[in-house]
Order: C-alpha cells, then structure tokens, then sequence
C-alpha cells in the first residue's frame, strides 16, 4: 500500500466475539475507521477461526480453518485487518506455519480442498493505526483529546507472543499502545501487568482461574492510580469487565474497583469526536460514563 | 509410583513418545536442560501439579504416562509465555498442544474434565454453526458439567446488553466448513496426517 495521502482501504475478519461478547469493540472499529476516513469491507461468509480450544488439541484443524478463511479474505481488496488479538494470533501462526513447513501446507491444502492463498498481509487495529495511518496523523485527527485521562495499557499475551508470529511489538516491552494513546491526548501509567495473562477462555471452564489472574491485573491497575484500562483483545474486555462485578464480591471488605475497561478503538474514536452513544458503552459491565464526565471527556 | 525408584534404560526412556510430541509440536524436547524460566514466568503454574519445566523432564525421563494423566497439561492457558522465553527456544506452548491432542486422541486419560468438555463444544459449534454461538456453547457446559447454577445471573445480564445473542444462524458456507472435518478425518484414517 502506498502511503502518503491516498486513503487507506483494508478487508476486515471481526470474528465471533466481535459479533456477540464483543460487539462494542466491532462497532467502535467501525466508528473509528469512517472517522479516520479509512475503508473497511468484511470478508463475507467468514468462519471461526477455532481460537484457542481447536490448536489446543487439533493443530491441523486449527491451521485448515484459518487457511480457508484467508482464502475468504483474499477475494476482498485491501490487507486484512484484524481487532481480536485471539483471531489476529491464530491467522498469523497459520501463515507462519504454512510458509515454513511444506508437508503441512499440503496438509492443509488437502484439507481445504485448494490451493491456500494465504499470503494476504494481515494487520492488527493497533498496528494499522500506529503505523499505517502512523502516529502523527492520528494525532492531527484528534478533535477532543482525552487530557487528564490515566489509562492502564493492557496487552495481555496473543499481541506479542511469541514474537516471530504478531511481529507486531517487542515481546517484553511494547509500547505501540501507550504511543497510540499520547497521540490522543491521554496519559499512559506505569504498572506491572501490562503483558500478564487474564486467564483467557478458561471463563467458561475454570473462572476460578480468571478470578484470580484478573483480580491481580486490576489490582496492579488500580496500585498505579489508572482511571481506566485499555485492551485490544475481546477475552481480555471480557475477563476484566464482565467478570469484575464478580472478583469485588470475593474481595470483601475491600473497596470495588469500579475499573471501566475501554478498547482502543473506543478511545480512539471518542478522541476523534465520534458520539458517545454510538461506541457501543451501553454493553459495557462497568459502566465508564460517570469517570468520562467526571473527567470533562463527556 | 511417586515413592518408587526410578530406574533408567532405553526402554524407559521412551524415545519413542518423545519423538512423537516432537513431531506433531515442530519443537524439541531433549534441548530442555531444565532452568526453569518458563515455569518462573507461566501464570498457571500454582495450578499444576507439576509446572511446565517439570513436564518436559518427565517426557525426556519416559515419564509421559504421569504427564498425560495429569491436570497440567489441560491448565496451559496458551499465553506462550514459555516459548517467548526460553532460550534454548523449546516451544513448550506447542509441546502442550500436542501433549493435549494425543491425550485427546486417547480419549483423555486426564483428571480434567471441564477444559476438555469446553474445547469439544467449541469444536462442535464451529462444526455445526460455523461460527461460536456463545449462550448454547454456556448453556450446554453447564448441563453437560452438571452446574446448573453457574453463571445463572450472568446470561440474562449479558442478554439484555446484547452480548449475547438468543438465536444465532448458520453459515451459508456450512457445507464447505463440513468438508474440512471431513477431509480430516478421511487423512487420519488413511494415515496421511497424526
């Protein structure tokens, strides 16, 4: 894609919990990608990409879905953007695999029934705002910057790890979260559990699990005196917000986090003086709109 | 077995197993010499009975029988913390996936259950809908894991913020997404792919 001004033009995999569980992340992206004047076409009859439990005991089933799904996202123009980190992961270890390992790529190509194309570049939000629409751009877009606002950047694993799959960030120190988020006005804190796990999809089989990875998280949150955190990942929204209400009733005689969780596309779009009403906040646990008025930022 | 001496020969090593796990996870497991960063940095290890370092000393000791019957390998929550991490670069995530897929394959000899029956309805969903249909693939693990109550209040709230959807519509690729399963099957019987 040639940079300069021409306007940028991406296909987009949602996938699942962007169209349920996640669906404010799906409607902010939407919202922030017609406010930054860049184009976003969905892959159309797209399909799971299998997510952690098909690589967890099926490898080649993991690598055939994402394969074929590729091959969706080939017919439509522009490289492929991707908001789930979950997604995001599993494309790209799928492309990783398939180009360094042929027997597999027969494999797959065997169980997909064609040839997988699957050279499409695939983007996550994160990167196509830092470094395709870049930093100072964003930052000339901003019409209500987000002064005053502390936010915990939270990566938690599948942005990152293991480096040589996102290739999207250093691996034990990234930073293209907070830089987004200066370019919008707000200040990044300094805390502990930046790359920490929230305990993933075990919400459904062993929550007792999240409780107690996601209590750490918020509490390394709230320690470093953050109004909000930020994720980019749908399991990670989940965890830290729906299952919050849940982590303050087994923490008793302690005050409640009361700890709104924003996805980055949600303050990106807010910056951008995109409608409040309209970033999905009413699907939210926690409700973040008394600190966004508390704040001015309302 | 835990009391017992442990004697080794060739034929305790099991080289075999171990050859096996290298295949299907394209990572090596005798390259371990056993420092212990990935169980220092996985967030699962107080989990475990036996944290991950400890798991790849029992493959290399031929031990893998402990390891498949054990909760460890169905408590790896796939951070890749581990992989990132190691420097001799064993990729221990990948070894748990494949740890996980030939204990699944042997129709789980684990005392874990819940992560086991998860993963299989997810599959199923993929399967039958083509893509996750959160509120059955909740309510079918609370009938099937007998918690009926778990999460009770929790689907009404989601539902009414439109997190949950109550009717969800198959993909009109179904067919092509059943021939993935298919396909795959088909190779494993005829031995082209583990």
């Amino acid at each position: 894609m040639t940079a300069g001004k021409k306007r940028l033009n991406y296909s987009y995999y949602p996938g699942c919990s962007l169209h349920a569980s996640g669906r404010e992340y799906d409607i902010s992206t939407r919202a922030l990608f017609k406010a930054l004047n860049m184009g976003l076409k969905e892959v159309p009859d797209w399909f799971c990409c299998g997510a952690t439990p098909a690589h967890n005991v099926d490898e080649l089933l993991s690598l055939s879905l994402c394969a074929k799904n590729l091959v969706l996202a080939d017919e439509v123009e522009g490289d492929l953007a991707v908001a789930c980190a979950a997604c995001f992961s599993r494309l790209k270890t799928a492309q990783h695999h398939l180009k360094e390992d042929d027997g597999k790529r027969r494999q797959v190509e065997k169980a997909i029934d064609g040839p997988a194309k699957i050279d499409k570049p695939v983007k996550h939000i994160l990167e196509i705002l830092a470094k395709e629409y870049g930093l100072a751009r964003l930052e000339e877009s901003v019409k209500k910057p987000l002064s005053g606002l502390k936010v915990a950047c939270y990566y938690g694993c599948l942005l990152t790890r293991p480096p040589e799959v996102p290739e999207l960030d250093d691996c034990e120190d990234p930073r293209i979260m907070e830089d987004i988020l200066r370019a919008l006005g707000a200040e990044p804190v300094q805390w502990s559990h930046r790359m920490e796990c929230c305990g993933a999809n075990f919400t459904l089989s062993r929550p007792g699990v999240v409780l107690k990875l996601s209590d750490a998280i918020l509490n390394s949150a709230r320690l470093a005196e953050a109004d909000c955190i930020m994720v980019a990942c749908p399991l990670c929204h989940g965890n830290l917000d729906i299952r919050q209400q849940k982590i303050d009733s087994r923490n008793k005689g302690e005050e409640n986090y009361d700890t709104p969780i924003f996805y980055v596309t949600q303050l990106a779009a807010l910056a951008m003086g995109v409608a409040s009403d309209s970033l999905g906040f009413e699907s939210v646990c926690v409700d973040p709109k008394p600190m966004l008025k508390g704040k001015g930022l309302l | 077995m835990k009391n017992k001496l442990m004697h080794l020969s060739n034929e305790t090593m099991n080289i075999g197993f171990v050859k096996k796990v290298e295949e299907l996870s394209g990572s090596s497991v005798r390259r371990c010499f056993q420092c212990g960063k990935c169980s220092a940095g996985c967030p699962m290890a107080g989990f475990m009975e036996h944290p991950p370092n400890r798991v790849v000393r029992l493959l290399q000791l031929g031990q893998w029988e402990r390891v498949l019957a054990g909760r460890s390998i169905w408590y790896c929550v796939s951070c890749e913390t581990c992989t990132t991490r190691c420097p001799n670069k064993v990729a221990l995530a990948s070894i748990m996936d494949a740890l996980r897929k030939l204990s699944w394959d042997a129709d789980g000899p684990s005392k874990e259950s819940y992560v086991q029956l998860a993963n299989r309805l997810f599959i199923e969903n993929i399967r039958t809908y083509g893509r996750q249909y959160e509120l059955r693939l909740g309510a079918v693990f609370n009938m099937k894991s007998g918690q009926f109550l778990k999460d009770l209040m929790l689907g009404p709230k989601l539902i009414s913020k439109g997190k949950l959807k109550m009717f969800h519509s198959k993909n009109k690729n179904i067919a092509e997404i059943e021939g993935i399963f298919k396909r795959i099957e088909e190779m494993r019987k005829s031995g082209e792919a583990l």
